[in-house]
């Protein structure tokens, strides 16, 4: 079987978003995901390590719509508290997909502690998030569906190989990002 | 309950805040109440002063003016945020920031981050004003509509004498 990393997650992920708004990580995740498909439904992140998760927390609450934060797990490791924050606080329309490559991709693939003892998805239960689903590479799709379909908020922990294809600069400046970004919301 | 935390809590709502995220303070405790208990606003406690301006930037993103409460010793922790986040997006946050290290302090270990605390804002170029009387409230809370028009987050350091604890 081929290698399957948050590349070609991301290749089966970006055709299936609709409505949903998504907040996606800083670095190569936001970099493959505009390559792959860009809409001004996406909010990419230029900056700012380990917020993800909670830019997109602050965003469900502002929308009926579906909010998906696509973080990764060094990034989770920086801003665990994120972890508690989204048990007690936040709604039924977030979800939060922790690509877990066991790696800081976008600085060499140094190894994460995830690719150790750590598990992020026993955290987010201790946390006390009650729907959380650890899953493997393909699995992630139709796990990510059915949390789309049902109320959350949802943590998925999607385990994949690390790794980057050769990836290009989001050429979006930040004003431009955060205003179309902003005009998607307000249009509902 | 003091007056001067529902007085701020009510003219930054009547400069359109609608949104606040928390970490907490003693000086902040009764306006950390208020909110817990305000249903006509959005209130997220959070668990570092970091993911609270992600929050505050995501709530912006989906049309809420937001307000993040915390204390000086946590200006220490968000000036990458505040410069790869709030500054470089354009984001306006206003920041309401109990000054710890001012006169009035009684812990010592305040005193280097209350010294600290606005040259560092100043630095990252974050507009930053400090208020020591609770007459001035209405200026504290006209920070919400200035972070609007400098289209960037801006900050407020209320030492002990505004809240009347000096």
């Amino acid at each position: 079987m081929s290698e399957f990393r948050r590349y070609e997650l991301l290749t089966a992920l970006a055709p299936i978003f609709d409505k949903e708004f998504v907040v996606c990580n800083i670095g190569f995740p936001s970099q493959e995901l505009h390559g792959l498909r860009d809409s001004e439904r996406f909010f990419y992140m230029l900056g700012s390590m380990g917020l993800s998760s909670s830019i997109g927390l602050g965003l469900s609450k502002t929308t009926d719509e579906k909010v998906v934060s696509i973080d990764g797990d060094g990034s989770v490791l920086m801003n665990l508290g994120t972890l508690a924050t989204i048990a007690n606080h936040a709604p039924k329309n977030y979800t939060l997909l922790i690509v877990d490559n066991g790696a800081y991709g976008s600085t060499g693939d140094q190894p994460t502690h995830t690719s150790q003892k750590t598990s992020l998805a026993a955290m987010a239960h201790g946390a006390g998030i009650e729907s959380v689903h650890e899953v493997r590479g393909l699995e992630t799709v139709d796990k990510l569906k059915e949390c789309l379909a049902s109320d959350g908020p949802h943590v998925i922990v999607a385990k994949v190989s690390p790794g980057t294809p050769k990836v290009t600069p989001i050429p979006l400046a930040p004003a431009v990002i955060r205003d179309r970004f902003r005009a998607a919301v307000a249009a509902g | 309950m003091n007056n001067i935390s529902q007085d701020l809590l009510a003219q930054l709502k009547g400069n359109g805040a609608d949104f606040f995220a928390s970490v907490p303070c003693k000086l902040l405790g009764d306006l950390i109440n208020l909110l817990a208990a305000d249903d006509s606003v959005e209130y997220v406690p959070v668990t570092k002063e970091e993911e609270g301006l992600g929050v505050c930037a995501g709530a912006y993103l989906g049309g809420k003016t937001p307000v993040m409460v915390m204390q000086n010793t946590g200006v220490g922790t968000i000036l990458s945020t505040l410069g790869s986040l709030g500054l470089f997006y354009s984001l306006p946050i206003t920041m309401i920031i109990s000054h710890r290290g001012s006169p009035g302090e009684k812990i010592g270990a305040q005193i280097p981050m209350g010294v600290a605390a606005k040259p560092l804002l100043e630095t990252m170029g974050v507009p930053t004003f400090s208020f020591s009387d609770s007459s001035q409230v209405a200026q504290v809370a006209q920070l919400v509509s200035h972070a609007q028009v400098a289209q960037k987050p801006v900050a407020a350091l209320l030492d002990f004498n505004f809240w009347g604890q000096a």
